[in-house]
């Protein structure tokens, strides 16, 4: 069951080509959805992106006044940082899984958690209002949709009598987790939205703060916090496409194509949901995970159970 | 020196230096994270004990809870940003000898306790499979007393901390004294349900003083105003 090692070299090149290429057709899509969105023929302009990212490389630092100037700066690197961490952890194929471990979910879990700490010490160590109440929103939120998240990765985790990725997918030969677990997929989504503000969730630097955490951010910080944002959506599309939608399964095409086409299809969900939800109310949102969503949760995780028990 | 060496020699010097910087650093925010750091050094430890779903869990586990530490705290404070320098440190006394005390047993239980020496009696083949079977077996009656007793622990204490509200018992109707003996609660109440009126109010003095004066000779009694906010010097309630 367990593949075979993969060796560091190839490993690296997989996990940071795969979200950096990855990130940039996210924004691409993500500019897509917005044009339609706002009723305009989408525009694929594949090099603004690019032209993006070197114009920030160059702009000027902005201040405040007395930030906590290291967090200030290790925040949105270690957004990325557990980006990559998380989509390492997917497998591609039966045999190129860069970091296999055998707890994937939990590592997921961390990955999570340590992600909505990075966002919100980004807001905080601004020492300005706006970012600090885009922090605190989003960490308020961010607490109760991670439990969903939780209950949703072990009811997928619970046919497979594994906590390893590659288990799970492999668990998913005869049916995807998206079709033996409805709740799974659509619950998922909604907390990708969370960890990664979009759409309903979309509480850390939205356009209603003026940018929110990010809003006293500028030059090269600001590039690899946006950076983060798409690679985060695309280490969790990638761990959607394997915990639900089979993973490298399918027939034909060999396995990293599937997987390939799976996370798009993920990504494009995500943007398109993102740019066509409308954001929530703080108030409004906790009760509906609270209330709503988690209970849910429960309930899927209680028919799982009772499926493999059978 | 392998790798595992150094990798345990430096996750052991991040634990401690930053274990110590929590009572070094003077902003709430700063000390919580600065002991979720030393909480991912001690994971990663785990890790390196091949201890995979101990060390992923305890990081997963202590991010969370340091985040709702965080966030608790400093809602309960009256420096939200937890920037701004403060004092950390209470009661150094006790907690220098409860440290040392616990530190002492800690100790002790580490130099005393046989742990094997023989390789033949260490690795299951699936730890997490044995944690699991300890857990929901052998264990299971201890751990499952320590979360019901934790659970009860934590609605006592919130319902112990909540009774005692800032002008008296919160099952006694907790409400702000008058501005002057006798009068009337100060502060802000919230309008009534079925539809209290709303009054304009002026932003000088004699208007809020004429607003209170009709209010008081309507006598509706609604009381939906912030008669704190009215309160300029040489005015009184009529």
């Amino acid at each position: 069951m367990n593949p075979a090692p993969v060796p560091p070299a190839l490993a690296v090149a997989v996990i940071v080509g795969g979200l950096g290429l990855g990130a940039w057709v996210f924004v691409l899509l993500d500019r897509a959805a917005t044009d339609l969105v706002s009723g305009r023929r989408p525009s694929v302009r594949p090099l603004a992106p690019l032209r993006r990212a070197a114009f920030l490389l160059v702009q000027q630092r902005a201040e405040t006044e007395r930030p906590d100037r290291a967090v200030w700066m290790l925040a949105p690197a270690l957004y990325v940082a557990f980006a990559a961490v998380g989509a390492a952890v997917v497998p591609w194929s039966a045999r190129l899984a860069p970091a296999d471990v055998p707890v994937g979910i939990v590592l997921w879990g961390g990955v999570e958690a340590l992600a909505i700490v990075a966002v919100f010490l980004h807001g905080w160590s601004a020492n300005a209002p706006v970012a600090l109440v885009g922090a605190y929103r989003f960490v308020a939120l961010g607490l109760c949709f991670m439990l969903v998240s939780m209950f949703v990765l072990i009811a997928a985790a619970l046919p497979a009598e594994s906590l390893r990725l590659s288990a799970i997918v492999a668990s998913q030969r005869g049916l995807w987790n998206v079709v033996r677990q409805p709740l799974g997929l659509p619950l998922f989504l909604f907390v990708g939205l969370g960890l990664t503000f979009r759409g309903p969730l979309d509480f850390a630097d939205s356009a209603d703060l003026a940018g929110g955490v990010a809003a006293e951010v500028s030059g090269p910080s600001l590039l690899v916090w946006e950076t983060g944002r798409a690679a985060m959506a695309v280490a969790f599309s990638a761990m959607a496409a394997a915990v639900f939608l089979g993973g490298w399964l399918g027939p034909w095409l060999p396995g990293p194509v599937w997987l390939g086409l799976k996370t798009l299809f993920v990504m494009a969900l995500m943007a398109g949901l993102g740019r066509s939800t409308a954001r929530l109310r703080t108030e409004s949102a906790v009760t509906l995970v609270w209330v709503g969503l988690l209970p849910l949760s429960f309930l899927g995780l209680a028919v799982v159970g009772l499926e493999v028990l059978r | 020196m392998t790798g595992a060496d150094l990798a345990f020699w430096t996750l052991a010097a991040i634990a401690v230096i930053t274990g110590w910087r929590v009572f070094r650093t003077d902003s709430m925010v700063r000390a919580t994270f600065f002991l979720l750091t030393s909480f991912v050094a001690v994971g990663a430890i785990l890790l390196l004990l091949a201890a995979s779903y101990l060390g992923f869990a305890l990081i997963f586990m202590m991010a969370v809870e340091m985040t709702v530490m965080a966030l608790f705290m400093v809602m309960y404070m009256m420096n939200p940003a937890g920037l701004n320098p403060m004092n950390m440190i209470h009661q150094p006394g006790t907690a220098v000898a409860a440290g040392v005390g616990v530190g002492a047993v800690l100790a002790a239980v580490a130099l005393w306790v046989p742990f094997p020496h023989s390789a033949a009696a260490v690795p299951p083949s699936d730890p997490i499979a044995a944690l699991g079977h300890e857990l929901l077996g052998g264990s299971m009656l201890v751990f499952e007393s320590a979360g019901v007793t934790l659970l009860a622990a934590m609605i006592g204490s919130v319902v112990l901390s909540s009774r005692a509200g800032r002008y008296g018992a919160a099952d006694e109707g907790s409400l702000p004294p008058g501005l002057e003996p006798g009068g009337e609660p100060a502060g802000r109440r919230p309008a009534p349900a079925d539809g209290g009126h709303t009054h304009m109010h002026m932003g000088d003095g004699t208007g809020g003083h004429m607003d209170m004066a009709m209010d008081r000779g309507g006598g509706d009694g609604s009381g939906d105003h912030d008669h704190g906010g009215h309160a300029a010097p040489g005015e009184g309630p009529a």
